[in-house]
């Protein structure tokens, strides 16, 4: 592939090589000779590293206009950049291959890009290392894939392709339980997300004909040609429903309470990289896709329904704080966590101002770096004390000062410290929130001090509070062993992470700035006009 | 003595950074408001360099001895800020250089964004709101804080160079003290200075971390963590508050800088009239933030408990300058009450309910000194007590400017800012003392230790319940450690307000300014007015009890008897701030500091006279206040010091001298006669002061009745109903149907078979309807 395709169309490459490359990586071995196939073992880790860390330059590059020279603010509503000449896939049903990003799916793109790499470092020394490494990358490229489709069949095929590697994470390569797990993943996700493929396909027979794409229907999956479309689904109660199917799939994804269980046992289960894939990257989808598909295109039935965004936004956000109290292990602590966070991700939308759905994106991103950090953490505990009973162990930092670091500014970043990266986006949904909604702002507010008292309390107790300066007091699953703080690796993979965090609080604009445009944009010219319809007001 | 003539070698580091200020002065033509923002990040810069050389040096003896373990980078960084600041207040104060507008530097926007509008059945984007931004903002309020934070920072700073670099149990952490150190020192520094509400919060939030941080120093140590924990949360609940106001105000300014917002308090967003009633409730919330951050009354239960971190950061954070930022946040809301300038009408009650809290505080937090034996307890309920007369005075001043009495206001306000200025010198310096106090007995009880086990080599931290904070094992110091002594008696002096000294030029104009509003304009400010009255002869007797019971009397045990004054690092600042404390008060209030502080139009500090200045003080010409005035002066210097004198006084033991003043004082306390008062500690009154008043039983018990089984409630509900629903279902579908059962194979072939199945089935069953 020669460097003028790859500027021509660099969103394909970086999607469909990951993929290439982990299934080569995995194929090959078996059909090789033996001896090269040991060979091909025992590099296969570097070259998956290699892979991703190429993904990642070319990503930041195209961030920073050294390649392509893009101007990411500015973009707008419909409008993509780095879009290609769509290519026909299957002609017969009006699928192509069709990419592009704004935005809205821009920073995802990156986030992917960077966090593929670093959960590969924080899992150097993973077990079956020509499996799992080049498993990363295969979830790289479905994951870049979700991000990147225009055409909605794509999307979902790339939606349902993640399943299958975090799937096998967590099945190979997950704790005691990890069967159970796995399964009630696989199935849960996926029963949630036919009920979007059915609103998908719903949408797709209430296309128009596009001159030159000879579909045999008649129809097509074209999202910009979809969102073009006035008035996709003329029948008001089709199109509340198709938006109510779409929801399930993207509300289970993301996940909101009621339809969250699945996440705690995943999250539990999961290796670390597994966990930080799956936290950091895999939950934006559902927001993602509510964004990118069900605001966007049905932003009549969006605004009907904003009583229900509001509703499943709080209960996510307070009921899985508090759930998050009650937790004793580490790692189901963080994973409720994420819930609650995601809540917060409903109520920036429903505010209906720029400012919120910005702080919205900002939500999606800054949990996208923070939450990994929390789960490097957890694996952490998970793998130098065999452990993630809270309570089991105090006074820790005393043998692991990283880890302890590290624990703190997670913990910080997480219950939304300023300066840190989740402060940005808190301010600005709490700030839009009281404009539209006033005093209910207290709920959301007055639940910080519930996440705070949670992560604090988990701080205490483990790596506070020994009661001797010279020794913590270790779990019993150690059973004698010295304890070790982080290996190196672990170490520069949540450094990482840590200086992300530390710089997108206090530049929050090298992000912000585009998707506040792209929310004023947005607002402007799509979701205005839907309220002025609806004669909606707060 | 030696020790500290050959240690000043290592201040050698810091000439570099002393050198920036010339440099950029002469050398590159600098304005001193453009290097403001180097007060913020230079600290920024050395405290990662701080923490990562200490990771990495850890336990290297150059590092330790010449370093200490970076405590001089943190000093020279500290230095660099104060010599910044001091070059600020020296252009401001003579009129160099020209500040027009308050907001100095032109803001650096932070976040942009829309904001959509309903006019009638339209909306639109609304072009009244303006970006988050973040610029310095100077007027002489900042600055007065800007001093207190750089010159303590910078001093306590050095003393921790002497408290926490000998003392065995930090070695190989001190690293972590002067990086957290630093690091605070950025969110006092940047709150001060930053041009808008929000920044202010953001700064205010990192401060409270590296309370959070440093009170868990000794992480070990389950009090600490307990400690530690405790003030993050209950100073979050203030903060979250604060975060609601700040919310509010935004949507009535569209802005949450200073220079829009004070331009015009009374119109908001696009020229509406501000509504009083909707001002009411963000300067609550934000004032909610204010009482968490400064310890009142309810949300006071973190300060005693912070105690907990190690003595320079109860000196810095938990006496000198953190608590101050709820006050700063308080006196920040001068405009939007003063009529006199476009302020809002109606907002009486809001002043009320500040002095109202003020008063209750400072009452309640002296009774509860009355009982403390804990050196450091006693003076973490002192700095309670003196931050709510700040209050009082704020809201008295608040009270005023919003019913048109400006002159009473900024006076009232500039005499509550000059004693947070008094205050913090005074209460920086008492805990630096304390500091020296508990760091010889410490190492005293080591010394007789080590005597009588010589045989035992069983080191280490086990003191038993040996307790060096305990006032009970003291008594009789005043000879053994002259300078401690000293330097605590000013304190103790400035912070009762013996006339002359330090604080009593300010806490006397805000008592009198408190029965003035009370008397000429509110019958409200009764209670108010008259608590903090009480608390000024109350004051007189805790401090006074707490002098005597340290310094004066026969030695309480033999571990007295092996107290010196002698680790390096520690004399020097507490003769600095003795001088500042005994002279400094008065030198500023003979340029009227008060009016200088409080009043926007007052321009420069001006010389009034000696006699003019006394006057002032003594013979106001109300009669009325003259009578406060007197009362104040008779129950803080006679009454309150003579029932201390009458309980803990005592001579020294035979034979030792004290230096004059300090002897002449412990022998005055012995002429009063003893009084027994077991009775009276042993009663239900002396029990609940004991019990804190109870607050600390009645939030626990709260807690643990409500948000515990709330919590326990949850994860079981959602264990077993939520999730159990789906169990429920897996369950129902894998008996009911031996097929499904056959299908989950747990293979992933099958899976995407079945994934692909599936979907063409649906794609086929939609088609069909559709069609």
């Amino acid at each position: 592939m020669g460097g003028e395709r790859l500027i021509d169309d660099p969103l394909s490459v970086i999607t469909l090589v990951p993929l290439a490359m982990g299934l080569i990586l995995m194929i090959l071995p078996r059909v090789l000779p033996n001896s090269s196939a040991e060979r091909l073992i025992q590099v296969s880790r570097n070259i998956s590293m290699g892979v991703a860390l190429a993904i990642a330059t070319i990503t930041t590059m195209l961030f920073l206009g050294q390649l392509g020279s893009i101007d990411w603010t500015n973009i707008t509503q419909g409008g993509y950049v780095l879009q290609n000449e769509a290519v026909d896939l299957i002609p017969a049903i009006g699928v192509t291959w069709k990419v592009g990003a704004d935005a809205l799916s821009f920073p995802m793109i990156w986030l992917t890009a960077i966090l593929i790499p670093i959960s590969m470092l924080v899992e150097w020394d993973a077990k079956r290392a020509h499996l799992f490494f080049p498993l990363l990358l295969i979830m790289e490229g479905a994951l870049l894939g979700v991000f990147v489709a225009l055409d909605l069949f794509v999307f979902y095929v790339f939606w349902e392709l993640t399943l299958i590697p975090m799937f096998l994470l967590i099945l190979l390569w997950g704790g005691e339980d990890r069967r159970y797990a796995a399964m009630k993943f696989f199935i849960y996700t996926f029963t949630a997300s036919v009920f979007m493929l059915i609103g998908i396909l719903v949408m797709y027979f209430h296309t128009e004909a596009i001159a030159g794409l000879g579909s045999l229907s008649g129809h097509h999956f074209d999202l910009i040609a979809m969102t073009a479309q006035e008035n996709l689904i003329p029948n008001e109660g089709l199109r509340h429903f198709v938006w109510l199917l779409l929801l399930i799939g993207f509300a289970t994804k993301m996940p909101s309470v009621p339809v969250h269980t699945w996440l705690p046992d995943a999250h539990v289960q999961a290796p670390t990289a597994g966990s930080m894939l799956l936290a950091g990257v895999m939950l934006k989808m559902g927001a993602y896709g509510f964004l990118r598909i069900s605001v966007t295109v049905f932003p009549e039935s969006t605004i009907e329904f904003v009583p229900l965004l509001i509703f499943l936004g709080m209960v996510s956000l307070v009921y899985g704080a508090w759930v998050c109290m009650g937790q004793t292990n580490l790692k189901r602590m963080v994973a409720y966590s994420s819930v609650s966070h995601m809540g917060l991700i409903f109520l920036g939308i429903a505010t209906m101002q720029p400012l919120g759905i910005a702080g919205a994106l900002f939500m999606m991103f800054a949990h996208g770096i923070i939450s990994p950090l929390l789960f490097a953490v957890a694996g952490a505990f998970k793998h130098h004390y065999h452990t993630l009973e809270i309570g089991s162990m105090r006074g820790i930092a005393h043998h692991s000062p990283w880890l302890a670091a590290h624990m703190m500014l997670g913990w910080m970043a997480s219950l939304g410290l300023p300066l840190l990266a989740g402060f940005v986006a808190e301010i600005a949904i709490l700030i839009a929130f009281w404009m539209t909604y006033g005093w209910l702002v207290l709920l959301p507010a007055l639940t910080l001090i519930v996440t705070a008292a949670y992560y604090l309390n988990s701080m205490q107790r483990t790596i506070f509070e020994s009661n001797d300066s010279e020794h913590g007091i270790l779990p019993d699953t150690l059973h004698g062993e010295d304890p070790s703080d982080l290996t190196w690796h672990e170490n520069a993979g949540m450094l990482t992470l840590a200086a992300m965090t530390v710089l997108f609080g206090i530049m929050p604009f090298i992000f912000w700035d585009m998707m506040s445009d792209w929310s004023s944009g947005f607002v402007i010219d799509t979701m205005i006009e839907a309220m002025q319809a609806q004669e909606w007001s707060p | 003595m030696s020790d500290t003539k050959n240690e000043w070698g290592l201040l050698v580091p810091i000439i570099p950074f002393l050198l920036v200020v010339p440099y950029l002065k002469f050398l590159a033509g600098w304005e001193s408001v453009e290097a403001a923002f180097l007060i913020v990040v230079v600290p920024l810069l050395t405290f990662p360099v701080i923490l990562v050389l200490g990771q990495l040096y850890n336990g290297n003896e150059t590092w330790k001895n010449r370093y200490k373990e970076g405590g001089i980078f943190g000093l020279g960084a500290l230095a660099l800020a104060l010599s910044i600041a001091i070059w600020i207040i020296y252009d401001y104060i003579v009129g160099s250089a020209h500040f027009e507008a308050h907001s100095v530097v032109d803001p650096f926007s932070w976040l942009t964004f829309d904001v959509i509008e309903q006019s009638g059945t339209q909306w639109e984007v609304s072009t009244g709101f303006a970006d988050i931004g973040v610029g310095v903002w100077i007027d002489s309020v900042t600055l007065m804080l800007l001093f207190v934070a750089t010159f303590l920072c910078f001093l306590i700073c050095w003393f921790s160079l002497g408290y926490m670099n000998t003392d065995k149990i930090n070695e190989d952490s001190n690293h972590r003290f002067y990086g957290e150190f630093v690091l605070f020192a950025i969110g006092m520094f940047g709150m001060v200075l930053a041009d808008n509400f929000l920044w202010l919060f953001i700064f205010w939030e990192i401060m409270g971390l590296c309370s959070y941080l440093l009170i868990g120093f000794y992480y070990w140590k389950e009090s600490a963590a307990y400690a530690a924990k405790k003030a993050f949360l209950t100073t979050r609940v203030g903060d979250v508050f604060l975060m609601v106001g700040l919310l509010i105000l935004y949507d009535i300014y569209g802005s949450l800088e200073f220079a829009v917002i004070f331009e015009d308090p009374s119109t908001g967003v696009g020229g509406a009239l501000v509504d009083s009633g909707e001002l009411f409730w963000a300067l609550l919330m934000l004032f909610i933030g204010a009482v968490g951050k400064s310890a009142q009354f309810p949300l006071h239960v973190w300060l005693p408990d912070a105690m907990e971190g190690p003595t320079p950061v109860s000196a810095l954070i938990h006496a000198a300058t953190m608590v101050n930022a709820g006050l700063y946040l308080v006196v920040r809301m001068v405009p939007f009450v003063d009529v006199h300038v476009n302020g809002v009408a109606g907002l009486e009650n809001f002043a009320l309910i500040v002095a109202w809290i003020g008063g209750i505080t400072a009452f309640m937090a002296a009774a509860i000194a009355f009982v403390q034996n804990d050196i450091k307890k006693v003076l973490a309920y002192s700095t309670m007590s003196q931050l709510a007369y700040i209050f009082t005075g704020l809201g008295a001043g608040l009270l005023f400017l919003n019913i048109g009495e400006h002159h009473a206001g900024y006076f009232v306000i500039g005499a509550s800012m000059f004693h947070l200025f008094n205050h913090a010198m005074a209460k920086g310096m008492l805990f630096m003392a304390s500091g020296s106090v508990i760091h010889e007995v410490h190492h005293a009880h080591d010394h007789v230790r080590e005597l009588s086990e010589k045989y035992s080599t069983n080191e280490g931290d086990d003191h038993g319940d040996f307790d060096p904070q305990d006032m009970r094992i003291m008594g009789g110091l005043a000879a053994r450690m002259p300078v401690t002594a000293t330097a605590m008696m000013f304190g103790s002096m400035s912070i009762i307000g013996i006339p002359l000294i330090g604080g009593f030029w300010s806490k006397e104009g805000i008592i009198a300014e408190t029965w003035k509003a009370c008397l000429a304009e509110e019958p409200l400010m009764f209670v108010p007015a008259l608590l903090v009255l009480a608390t000024a002869g109350m004051t007189g007797f805790y401090m006074t009890r707490m002098w005597l019971m340290t310094f004066a009397g026969p030695p309480k045990s033999e571990v007295v008897g092996h107290v010196h004054e002698a680790t390096p690092w520690i004399k020097e600042p507490l003769i600095v701030l003795s001088i500042i404390t005994a002279i400094g008060g008065f030198a500023l209030a003979l340029f009227g500091a008060a009016e200088y502080l409080g009043d926007p139009e007052y321009d420069h500090l001006s010389f009034h006279g000696i006699l003019d200045t006394l006057e002032h003080a003594f013979l106001p010409e109300d009669i009325n206040l003259r009578l406060v005035g007197w009362t104040t002066i008779l129950i803080a210097m006679v009454i309150g010091p003579v029932m201390a004198s009458r309980i803990h006084g005592g001579r020294l033991i035979d034979g030792v001298e004290a230096s004059p003043l300090v002897s002449w004082l412990v022998n005055l306390s012995s002429r009063f006669g003893s009084q027994d008062v077991s009775e009276l500690a042993d009663s239900q009154l002396a029990e609940a002061l004991r019990r804190r008043l109870y607050f600390d039983d009645l939030y626990e018990m709260t807690l643990a009745k409500t948000a515990v089984p709330l919590a326990e409630l949850s994860a079981w509900f959602d264990k077993n109903i939520i999730d159990g629903v789906i169990k429920q279902i897996e369950s129902n579908s894998s008996t009911g149907s031996l097929q499904v059962r056959r299908i989950t194979t747990g293979s992933a072939r099958d899976y995407i078979l079945m994934a692909a199945v599936g979907m063409l089935s649906i794609f086929a069953l939609v088609w069909g309807v559709s069609a």
